[in-house]
């Protein structure tokens, strides 16, 4: 489930810095610099949440000004990746939450569905992702920003750790709670089918 | 063997594959022989697939998303004027020059020697930003050099008076400033200029060792500004050392000088396109 990290170079990381530093210092090139290194990260954690590319894209614009503003009192004692990913989650969180569901739990009692390209499959396949994204948000916050590392942000226990800056005992009591309310709200969603269950 | 409550609290992590292996035989034996748990287990292995379900975004192109960015970004250094009446302008145009006139007068002798902690360091930056931004290209890097000292003058006095904060941001503005002076420091436009360049460089490193004695003899010991001086003395050695490259070499006078003459080139006929063939 979780992507493997990248383990950048020393002199990735020195030229990361020197990026970070003088953005900070309000240099808008090497600000540029990061968000093209970055951009697709953060783009790809707000679609996962929200399921539209233009909010996505406007999401991750916030977060990157966010990020700009936060810069000058960023310090180095954690990767900058980790960071941003922390930045990314709350804000895609914060976003998801205030947009209402459009969807309702109740015409949604068929498990999950495969990945045909029939259109009912794809626009069940859209309701259930729109559940489970709505289902994220409704959690309670410590819940939600751990989780949202984990499904939006492909972080592993570990990352998510050093992201929240949180023992590895408190993600995995996070992540258990967090799946359980999940279980509770998404209901028949996560049973499995009866074929599953005799197989 | 594990009680249903024990297992069930371990089944989260055991679906991500996050206990160990002694933990993970454990769990296998209770769910071996319990339906519920098994059931539970399949539940959770659900959930974790709808939640890998949600996709990644499709491609986005990079140059409309960051000119879209650019135009929200704040500027740092911005100031605006508030919407007045333009009879009242006039006034407070004069007002506001008499006192700038005022104000500059007295803070053109102060300013220069002002610290981060001093309010009329902005005037001190502006100053300083002006004095570069004039400077014919020539004369930018002594200048450079000079902004760079009086960074890391600045870093040791906040380091001196427990403003670990401020001395960082006085080393990273000093970072900015060697960063920007690179390419004239390894290169220096004048040969001459070179000794010059080599004893500047020098005196930095000697300053930034006063930084970080000061921040370690006051006790507060920042470990961020140990870091941003440690990687300042690293660029300051990646510019010298290839300055020694790209110097030219030095001439040797005495017994160690080459007696040799410089031997002449011997003539060789330019290679036919038959020639190529015979080549290594």
């Amino acid at each position: 489930m979780a992507q493997s990290e990248e383990v950048p170079s020393t002199e990735g990381d020195a030229e990361e810095r020197r990026l970070i530093d003088r953005s900070a210092a309000g240099d808008q090139e090497a600000f540029r610099q990061l968000v093209l290194r970055y951009h697709r990260l953060v783009i790809n954690v707000a679609f996962r949440a929200l399921g539209e590319v233009a909010l996505a894209e406007d999401v991750a614009q916030d977060v990157f000004v966010k990020v700009y503003k936060a810069l000058p009192a960023y310090r180095h004692d954690k990767p900058f990746k980790h960071w941003l990913h922390r930045v990314a989650a709350n804000t895609v969180t914060d976003s998801l939450r205030r947009r209402r569901p459009v969807v309702s739990l109740d015409g949604l009692d068929q498990p999950l569905v495969s990945a045909g390209s029939d259109p009912q499959d794809i626009a069940a396949r859209h309701d259930l992702q729109r559940a489970v994204r709505h289902a994220i948000a409704s959690l309670p916050p410590h819940y939600r920003d751990t989780i949202a590392l984990q499904a939006f942000g492909e972080l592993s226990y570990d990352e998510i750790a050093k992201a929240l800056d949180i023992p590895l005992g408190t993600v995995m009591s996070r992540l258990n709670g967090a799946k359980r309310l999940l279980r509770e709200h998404l209901g028949d969603l996560v049973s499995p089918s009866e074929e599953a269950n005799t197989a | 063997m594990l009680s249903h409550a024990t297992t069930r609290d371990w089944l989260i992590p055991y679906a991500d594959g996050m206990l160990a292996v002694d933990e993970r035989r454990r769990i296998d034996g209770h769910i071996a022989g319990c339906a519920s748990c098994a059931g539970e287990l399949r539940e959770v292995r659900e959930l974790n697939l709808l939640l890998v379900t949600l996709p990644p975004a499709p491609p986005v192109a990079f140059a409309p998303f960051w000119l879209n960015l650019q135009a929200v970004l704040p500027q740092r250094r911005l100031m605006r004027m508030p919407r007045i009446q333009p009879y009242r302008r006039l006034g407070i145009a004069f007002a506001m020059a008499v006192t700038a006139a005022l104000v500059a007068a007295g803070s053109a002798f102060a300013a220069p020697a002002a610290l981060p902690d001093n309010p009329l360091y902005p005037v001190k930056q502006l100053e300083e930003g002006v004095r570069l931004a004039l400077a014919p290209a020539n004369e930018r890097m002594p200048i450079q050099l000079q902004l760079a000292n009086e960074r890391l003058r600045e870093a040791q006095a906040m380091a001196a008076n427990h403003k670990p904060l401020l001395a960082e941001n006085s080393l990273r503005a000093f970072r900015v400033i060697v960063d920007d002076a690179a390419a004239a420091l390894k290169n220096p436009a004048d040969p001459k200029a070179a000794k010059t360049t080599k004893d500047a460089l020098h005196s930095l490193h000697l300053r930034l060792d006063a930084v970080e004695r000061e921040n370690a003899n006051r006790g507060d010991d920042d470990q961020e500004v140990k870091q941003l001086v440690a990687a300042a003395n690293d660029e300051l050695d990646r510019i010298e050392q290839e300055d020694a490259v790209a110097a030219p070499p030095t001439l040797v006078i005495g017994e160690q000088a080459t007696p040799r003459p410089t031997p002449r080139p011997t003539p060789r006929p330019t290679p036919r396109p038959s020639d190529k063939d015979h080549r290594d």
